[in-house]
């Protein structure tokens, strides 16, 4: 199994080396001009072969841990281990294609439930320009909060949520951030803000997977007890009970048993 | 003259028009030229006469253009892959949001002109097919359905989704036979894996022809991966199941099994979905979100 530093390191040393390359094609096009004495045109046409090649390797690279993702999704971690490691050893030198594999590996780190490691990747992968903005960027600090939330780290949570803001997120985007912003606000005991537009929030939440959606759910429950709001708790307890294993929330969010203090219902 | 507008997503038109441009063969054009200008700007060797340098200087001139004007080319085709790939993004989120007609418009939009990439025309393919079952258009949804299973390789996960939505709209159509015709490939294909969606044809499949029984056992059997793999759309297997206990005469736990359903998604939209829990819907109490909005 890697090692998340030396994934970061091996990551660092290629994106070092591809914008050495980048620059040497770049300076050798500019000396061709005021070179005299060499066949300009084969000059020319070496750097442009050069250009493909490095091109191709990106793609080659980029195609490396395409479906890590999707192997991900399905459990197959083992396949997409193999995979996003041949990726990272390999050299690409485009500097989206390598940090994307650096994101994939974090991902992975993230569904193993390996909390430090993932932040350790995400904090790499977010150090790079060409990742501060744009997709990668936002699911790199989603992934980033949530693992930290996980390892208890709730201020370092905060930071990472509060980059977001500033952002224009997708759907799917704004759903996952709703769903770690209160899993933040109940470690803070931000349960009157968490009830600030719940039926939106409600709402929002039933475009997750199961899992994560009555975890959301039941912890907006819980939101809904603190402040009063019976009927919005038992709405919600009973679409958490629905769509998630109760033991299994209660063991994951220790607070969460404070909805269910006795027995375990059983939900056909 | 009058001239007739063409039907909304209309599937035979959108289906041809969608089809991708022309392949990119100005790159091989581009890269045979610079070849060309390669040898030809070889003219002279190192030590050229005033005619061979003037050559050579023009042969790099022209290569320096045609790599110029190559990379705009590219640089433009990739503003114009990334616009539509942004649109497809657009599309699934009204989808999501159940913005239906949005999602229509833009698709006809999209659809009614030669897509940039093979692969966001299959995606948009994809989400037609959700659109014309929304629309209750269920013949044209299998025709599309039908038309990316012959002709695009789906991974497995990709073609099981895809062959669950062509068996729903089989059902809806009552085309029965062909509807367990599609169930038993389902069944190869998930590899003895338990599925939720394939659980949910069956169900729906057992309501349609009156095995009450047999809906209840299946949901009785499956319903840890139901609630795993279909989260809210698990509504769809309760509200299925109150049908069954209620033809079943079961009206307690049709009752609850109702009330399960409309906690995950509104009555209204389950009876849209599914015109069988009519009258269920009319017998038994759905549950509703507090503040009352209903969709």
């Amino acid at each position: 199994m890697m090692q998340a530093g030396d994934a970061i390191w091996r990551t660092r040393r290629d994106l070092t080396a591809g914008t050495v390359i980048r620059y040497a094609l770049v300076v050798g096009a500019g000396a061709v001009v005021l070179l005299t004495g060499v066949r300009i045109e084969l000059v020319l046409l070496a750097l442009i072969v050069a250009w493909v090649g490095l091109a191709y390797r990106t793609v080659v690279g980029a195609r490396m841990s395409a479906e890590s993702p999707a192997l991900i999704a399905a459990g197959q971690y083992d396949e997409a281990e193999k995979r996003i490691e041949q990726a990272v050893r390999s050299f690409i030198p485009s500097r989206v294609a390598k940090l994307t594999n650096l994101h994939h590996l974090a991902a992975l780190r993230h569904a193993q439930k390996r909390w430090s490691e993932c932040a350790e990747l995400c904090l790499a992968v977010l150090r790079f320009k060409p990742a501060k903005a744009g997709g990668m960027g936002r699911g790199t600090r989603l992934m980033l909060a949530d693992a930290l939330l996980e390892a208890g780290d709730v201020e370092g949570a905060y930071g990472a949520i509060m980059g977001l803001y500033q952002q224009k997120l997708s759907l799917t985007e704004a759903t996952e951030l709703l769903a770690v912003q209160l899993d933040y606000e109940s470690r803070v005991s931000g349960w009157e803000r968490m009830m600030e537009g719940v039926e939106r929030k409600a709402r929002m939440l039933e475009l997750m997977p199961a899992g994560r959606s009555g975890r959301a759910q039941a912890l907006l429950a819980l939101a809904a007890k603190k402040t009063g709001r019976l009927d919005w708790m038992e709405f919600l307890l009973r679409r958490a009970e629905l769509l998630s294993d109760v033991q299994e929330l209660k063991e994951r969010r220790k607070v969460l048993s404070e909805l269910w203090p006795g027995e375990v219902k059983e939900v056909a | 003259m009058e001239s007739e507008s063409p039907e909304f997503l209309g599937v035979e038109r959108l289906l041809e028009k969608s089809k991708p441009g022309g392949s990119a063969g100005w790159v091989w054009y581009g890269a045979g030229g610079l070849v060309l200008l390669g040898l030809l700007g070889g003219i002279g060797g190192t030590k050229p006469t005033q005619e061979e340098l003037v050559v050579q200087v023009a042969s790099a001139g022209m290569m320096m253009l045609i790599v110029i004007g190559m990379g705009t080319a590219i640089w433009v085709k990739l503003q114009r892959f990334r616009e539509e790939q942004r649109r497809l993004g657009e599309v699934d989120e009204f989808i999501q949001l159940r913005r239906w007609v949005e999602a229509g418009l833009a698709l006809e939009v999209m659809l009614s002109r030669p897509m940039r990439s093979p692969t966001h025309r299959v995606q948009g393919l994809v989400y037609l097919a959700s659109v014309l079952g929304r629309y209750q258009r269920f013949t044209d949804a299998l025709a599309v359905q039908e038309y990316l299973l012959k002709h695009v390789q789906f991974d497995r996960a990709g073609e099981f989704t895809l062959k669950v939505g062509r068996a729903m709209a089989m059902l809806r159509e009552d085309h029965l036979v062909d509807a367990d015709r599609a169930m038993s490939e389902l069944r190869k294909l998930s590899g003895g894996q338990a599925s939720g969606g394939l659980a949910l044809v069956e169900i729906y499949r057992d309501i349609k022809t009156g095995h009450a029984a047999e809906a209840i056992e299946i949901f009785n059997k499956r319903s840890v991966v139901i609630r795993e793999q279909l989260g809210h759309r698990a509504g769809d297997v309760h509200a299925l199941v109150a049908r069954a206990q209620d033809m079943a005469g079961d009206e307690a736990a049709a009752q609850k099994a109702w009330g399960d359903a409309t906690v995950l998604t509104p009555a209204r939209e389950l009876v849209r979905r599914y015109p069988e829990v009519a009258g269920v819907a009319e017998k038994y109490v759905a549950a509703v979100m507090p503040g009352g909005m209903s969709e």
